[in-house]
């Protein structure tokens, strides 16, 4: 069993040292400081957050995507045939970002995340997680005016996150997350869901596990057979989640996303480790991540690093029943 | 007389000097007292600012409430107030958090309300946010379910609304703008706004945000109000398409200027949303207002947005030959 998060962490904390990166970028959108300064306060909150994640006893880091504004328009701005436009609102939560528009060709411009990658492994020992958002989450929360259906549009950006996933495969990262939010909440496009992932997966080598998360992934039928190594599940948005490890495939990893990542209410070590034996009657310890239910960013730092440090408490509690 | 009331929908902007005295508050360098003068005086110049323009239902401008969901729970008893938490970009905000069962030791809008009053022989609206909304947009820590946050939530609001109506509002309004983002949870939101409306004799109007109203439509007439207020110049007046579909069988507010942007759309431009309203609404049923709260524009450009409202319903009411 590996303890990591799920993708983004919280960007600031409270007190002046744990604004620093709010205070900068403030000053950049002024045009005070330079992208240069900005870059390098990005970096040592990367550190940072890096670091806060080990102390906790996370086995498996991120970046903490602390320069993801969220995780449609970090790609968007660099692809190239993107514009940003309008607010709209992230599914149900309270947070919004400007709709990517496709509105000529797409390109991959190069490598989007691989200096990151790289960034983030050089601050740790710790195995580091590299994210991506999928393209067919991309499509459906992006508008196009150049492509003629969502298909096409979904079926493009699936060869922009393959050529990236493949910069980051050749960067040698020991686990690819793909992000695919959307499928849950828009079952209706499971056929073409299935397509857009062999296009993504087509010639991938790289270890990959497909997160999902505000939703349950039943009624697609053989999600857990999609090409990837292992599946992310949102447990505490989606509790028909636990219907789909009667079968889980004996080969796959499981993302056990079982802690609330979006209310402060801390989950008692009880819960989580009765929650854990439930999971391990169908999943063997050894294929499983345990995780929060989704990205901190919802959260206050301090109720975010709270919540970790509870998910290891849980996890020490359910290994010492079973051993 | 009473045909295409116009009126707004309930925020409107802080003056620059509002501004820093709240900051000024913040950081414990002006004491609540002055501040509550500068207050009373920003609510004053806007009473006058709507006498002027002549709009027909004014409101108090909402000085004193910062974040529309905060300004109540920091008036409950029940809530605490989180770290920050992020919204958009690099906008950070404090979340209420439901710690505890919800009392309300004094009634929290009626003096601001009667304060108002006092200084326009027109009726000033009460404005209160619904308790779906005050749920939605808070953490739990408390209740075992949003349904009894919601219900309990919903005894409070009514309190505040029996106090308005005993104070003398002719019309109250209780938002609920997260409505729209939760189809599912309608019927909540509808019980809910039962109770709050139970035994009211003032006019009771609620306003929802953009969302996807074919989904909640026309289930959404069933919320227990005499109006119903609605964006709809942002969205090019497209839900009139929804509500061909059933007959509407209520009071509609109708949004005829975009909060969202700079841009002040001109009388006409206002007059041609109201005739497109006027093909399937009769004038009596009808009222008119900006799409949202103001209170994201300058202050010049609010005015600016109330008075395009003022003329374009000039416009159609010399048209039409009514007054």
């Amino acid at each position: 069993m590996l303890i990591t998060t799920v993708g983004n962490y919280p960007k600031i904390a409270e007190g002046p040292e744990g604004q620093k990166l709010r205070r900068v970028i403030n000053r950049f959108d002024k045009g005070d400081v330079t992208g240069e300064e900005l870059a390098r306060v990005e970096d040592e909150v990367t550190r940072e957050v890096i670091q806060e994640q080990e102390e906790v006893g996370l086995e498996m880091v991120t970046d903490g995507m602390v320069r993801w504004n969220d995780g449609q328009t970090y790609l968007a701005r660099r692809v190239e045939g993107f514009h940003l436009t309008g607010l709209l609102r992230y599914f149900d939560t309270n947070t919004y970002y400007r709709q990517p528009v496709a509105t000529g060709p797409l390109r991959w411009p190069g490598p989007m995340t691989v200096r990151d990658y790289r960034f983030a492994a050089g601050c740790t020992s710790l195995p580091v997680k590299a994210i991506l958002t999928g393209p067919y989450t991309l499509a459906k929360l992006s508008r196009s005016e150049h492509h003629p259906d969502l298909a096409r549009f979904a079926l493009d950006l699936a060869d922009i996150i393959r050529q990236e996933a493949q910069a980051l495969e050749g960067e040698g990262v020991p686990l690819l997350q793909i992000d695919e939010p959307a499928i849950v909440r828009h079952k209706e496009d499971w056929g073409l869901f299935q397509q857009v992932m062999a296009r993504l997966t087509d010639g991938l080598s790289v270890k990959r596990v497909l997160y999902t998360w505000f939703g349950d992934a039943t009624e697609l039928p053989g999600f857990t057979r999609l090409p990837f190594h292992g599946f992310g599940l949102d447990f505490v948005g989606g509790p028909a989640n636990f219907d789909l490890l009667d079968d889980f495939p004996e080969d796959a990893e499981l993302g056990l996303g079982i802690m609330d990542a979006r209310n402060v209410k801390l989950e008692s070590v009880d819960y989580l480790s009765r929650t854990l034996e439930r999971a391990t009657a169908h999943v063997s310890p050894d294929r499983i991540y345990l995780n929060p239910s989704c990205g901190l960013d919802y959260l206050p730092r301090d109720v975010a690093v709270a919540k970790l440090k509870r998910l290891v408490e849980g996890a020490g509690a359910f290994k010492a029943v079973v051993t | 007389m009473s045909a295409l009331l116009t009126t707004s929908v309930g925020s409107l902007p802080k003056p620059p000097y509002l501004r820093k005295a709240r900051a000024q508050y913040s950081r414990k360098e002006l004491g609540r007292k002055d501040l509550l003068e500068l207050e009373k005086q920003s609510t004053r110049e806007w009473v006058q600012v709507q006498e002027e323009i002549g709009l027909d239902i004014l409101v108090d401008g909402e000085q004193d409430r910062g974040d529309m969901v905060t300004y109540f729970a920091e008036n409950l008893e029940g809530f605490a107030i989180s770290g920050l938490v992020r919204s958009y970009g690099n906008r950070y905000y404090r979340k209420p958090i439901a710690v505890g069962p919800i009392r309300r030791n004094e009634p929290i809008t009626i003096d601001m309300w009667r304060y108002a009053q006092g200084l326009t022989k027109k009726p000033v609206k009460g404005m209160l946010t619904g308790p779906y909304t005050i749920c939605d947009w808070s953490f739990n820590e408390y209740f075992d379910s949003r349904e009894a946050f919601v219900m309990e939530l919903a005894q409070f609001v009514h309190q505040e609304a029996m106090d308005l109506e005993a104070a003398g509002a002719r019309y109250i309004q209780i938002d609920e703008p997260a409505i729209s983002t939760r189809p599912e949870e309608l019927d909540l939101a509808i019980q809910a706004m039962g109770v709050v409306t139970e035994g009211l004799t003032a006019t009771t109007i609620t306003h929802i945000c953009y969302g996807d109203f074919a989904k909640i439509y026309p289930r959404m007439l069933d919320i227990p109000v005499d109006i119903l207020d609605l964006e709809m110049a942002n969205s090019g007046y497209q839900l009139l398409e929804v509500f061909q579909q059933h007959s509407f069988g209520k009071k509609i507010s109708v949004g005829v200027v975009d909060v969202h942007s700079h841009v002040i759309e001109s009388p006409e431009e206002v007059a041609e949303g109201l005739r497109r309203v006027l093909n399937q609404f009769p004038p009596e049923q009808i009222l008119v207002d900006p799409d949202c709260g103001l209170k994201t524009r300058t202050v010049e450009e609010a005015k600016e947005k109330l008075r395009v409202v003022r003329q374009g319903v000039d416009m159609i009411k010399k048209e039409l030959g009514i007054d």
